[in-house]
């Protein structure tokens, strides 16, 4: 009993970090119908930022947070303004965004790469290798703040759709492209708010990737299909969906690594994209059966 | 007055649209540069000639390198360019063949250039099967699922004991002299890639091929039109497995090992679809021009500034720059503006 709840609240913190990665996919795919395959890689690239701050001045990870969001938020616009703004009147949008992110990976990868070598990484602020006893239970550290951060992240980010006028009009946005744009919608500065807001929830979820996994650049090829398998069965554009696919994903992931093995952990999740795809394209939140 | 279409005139009508079709046909035909690919071929075939005056190794290994993308790149084509659904996971169907006849090769000492053809099949089989499944959803959702394909490809064969997991095997080296060493692969892959152009070609310009360029057009009303889409897409899966297969098959004895992290990488299946895209999708000479342009740049990056980051770097800038700038690709654009040399209308 005290194995499986150990099993569950290490899935669990995991899962946190994983819907951290996943939401910003989401909320791309959702506003601009854009599957960023370059997502993982550009978390990588936070998660350098994050690194080098800490190599160099020793700030902690968690304060440098919102720093390496904003450095990507940044690189986001940048990459929106000169790649994905020409492609939106391109008849096979979807299919074309999915190559050019896809090149956009591999540019990311080789730059960092070259940069960077690709030596695996790990930032260790005191708190990474430590943990919590409560009884028999041992709850690390730093997987621990990473969930809490990520899940205070993205319930922020809840917030400010639900509520804010911004919110509105990304959500407006993401329903009906046409119709937000005859109330009135900026739909293309909407569309670079929300690859900002995107990549930089990359950013931040470097940071926190930064401690809790090693990293190196071409380690964004095994993220890739785990971050989709999350977001394709959270529903595509549904936050909501990616947090609970990612804390169920991580927890089922966490059981079949302890009981049948490490290396089959993975598979869960690329097994799951597969199986979702074809027999729930829209996934458990999503409605839109555009995807299939 | 009015038009009595009796059947008589029906049949009229049909046998002078028929008759039209084939003036045009020989038209195209008159205008062929048929002897162009006939004469490179001779050339390609005489090269080894050349190994009686020095070592020429590096050329013929380049030659066998494009060979190899050629039909690689023309039969994802297949799928990606005749009926528009881009897989990233072809370095599946590379492993196959290639794991299939290295193994053969390393138990029974037969070679792979005889095992090929069933290499291309099992590939096929495989595709086949696969195709099932996932050609049930389209556009990203397929292009998705062909990475999954591929993460899951690779974590079976990276724990599969029988065929030497991530250690891969080693095959054993042919006996000829250095000099004419790969002289039988060369020649296969030059067959290979010959077969899979030739392939591409009369499966273009079949019923088959009409119907899969019709579902990359519009596949409800391909469909609502008459046409077995699923069994199209299926068997358009199946067939580009097989070209790939095949290649993966030679390669792996030609390269003396079998291992995962060089057959189950993506960019494997990138460098197909940069190809296909930026020679030309959906052309039958678009592949073969991207093969040759590909490798080419690639040797120049290596050549250059050796790093293998920094080729990643090259290959997903060339692959961002030619989408976003020509998204037809090589022969396609020229062929829009009526620029294509007739030499390279292979159509």
């Amino acid at each position: 009993m005290a194995d499986i709840l150990q099993i569950l609240i290490l899935g669990l913190a995991l899962g946190g970090v994983i819907a951290l990665m996943g939401s910003g996919l989401s909320l791309v795919f959702g506003v601009m119908r854009i599957v960023n395959l370059a997502h993982p890689s550009l978390i990588i690239g936070g998660a350098y930022v994050t690194y080098w701050a800490f190599k160099m001045t020793g700030v902690d990870p968690i304060v440098m947070l919102p720093v390496a969001s904003l450095i990507m938020a940044a690189i986001g616009v940048l990459l929106y303004r000169l790649m994905f703004e020409r492609e939106t009147k391109s008849a096979k949008y979807s299919e074309m965004t999915v190559l050019l992110t896809f090149a956009l990976a591999m540019m990311v990868e080789g730059l960092l790469g070259g940069l960077f070598t690709n030596t695996q990484r790990v930032v260790s602020p005191d708190y990474a290798t430590d943990a919590f006893f409560i009884g028999d239970l041992f709850i690390p550290k730093g997987q621990l703040y990473a969930g809490i951060v990520s899940l205070v992240i993205i319930t922020a980010l809840s917030l400010f759709l639900k509520y804010s006028r911004l919110g509105y009009a990304i959500r407006a946005t993401t329903q009906n492209r046409e119709a937000a744009e005859l109330l009135g919608v900026n739909v293309n500065f909407i569309c670079i708010l929300a690859f900002a807001i995107g990549i930089g929830l990359a950013g931040a979820a470097g940071s926190l990737v930064s401690f809790v996994f090693s990293f190196f650049p071409a380690k964004h090829w095994e993220w890739i299909a785990m971050l989709m398998s999350v977001v394709v069965l959270g529903g595509m554009g549904s936050i909501l969906g990616t947090v609970v696919a990612a804390l169920l994903l991580s927890v089922i992931a966490a059981f079949v690594g302890t009981w049948i093995g490490a290396t089959w952990s993975t598979l869960t999740f690329f097994l799951a994209l597969f199986l979702i795809l074809l027999v729930r394209p829209q996934g458990l939140f999503g409605e839109k059966p555009e995807m299939a | 007055m009015a038009v009595t279409l009796d059947q008589s005139s029906a049949s009229a009508v049909v046998e002078a649209r028929r008759a039209h079709n084939e003036k045009l046909a020989r038209k195209a035909d008159q205008t062929r540069a048929t002897w162009f690919p006939l004469a490179v071929m001779a050339i390609l075939i005489a090269l080894p000639l050349l190994q009686f005056t020095g070592n020429y190794n590096y050329l013929l290994h380049m030659v066998l390198f494009t060979a190899s993308h050629v039909a690689m790149a023309s039969g994802w084509n297949i799928l990606g360019g005749f009926a528009g659904y881009i897989s990233l996971g072809h370095s599946v169907f590379f492993a196959i063949g290639g794991y299939f006849s290295g193994m053969i090769l390393a138990r029974y000492g037969i070679s792979t250039i005889v095992t090929a053809p069933l290499a291309g099949l099992l590939a096929a089989v495989v595709g086949y099967l696969i195709g099932m499944v996932t050609l049930k959803v389209r556009g990203p959702s397929f292009i998705i699922s062909s990475i999954a394909l591929l993460m899951i490809a690779r974590i079976l064969f990276d724990n599969w004991e029988l065929i030497g997991g991530a250690n891969g095997v080693t095959l054993p080296v042919n006996d000829l002299p250095v000099q004419w060493a790969k002289i039988p692969y060369y020649y296969a892959m030059l067959a290979i890639a010959a077969f899979t152009v030739w392939a591409s070609y009369k499966i273009k310009h079949s019923k088959f091929g009409l119907g899969l360029r019709a579902i990359s057009k519009d596949e409800i009303k391909a469909e609502s039109a008459g046409i077995d889409t699923r069994f199209y897409k299926v068997m358009a899966f199946a067939l580009s497995a097989f070209f790939v297969g095949m290649a993966g098959a030679v390669w792996g004895e030609y390269l003396t090992y079998l291992r995962p992290n060089i057959f189950l990488v993506i960019l494997v299946s990138a460098n197909l679809v940069l190809m296909s895209i930026l020679g030309g999708k959906g052309t039958v000479a678009g592949p073969v021009i991207g093969a040759i342009l590909i490798v080419a740049l690639n040797e120049l990056f290596v050549a250059t500034m050796g790093a293998s980051e920094i080729n990643i770097l090259g290959t997903g800038m060339v692959m961002a720059a030619g989408l976003m700038f020509f998204p037809l690709g090589l022969v396609g654009t020229l062929a829009r503006k009526g620029k294509l040399p007739r030499v390279l209308n292979w159509d």
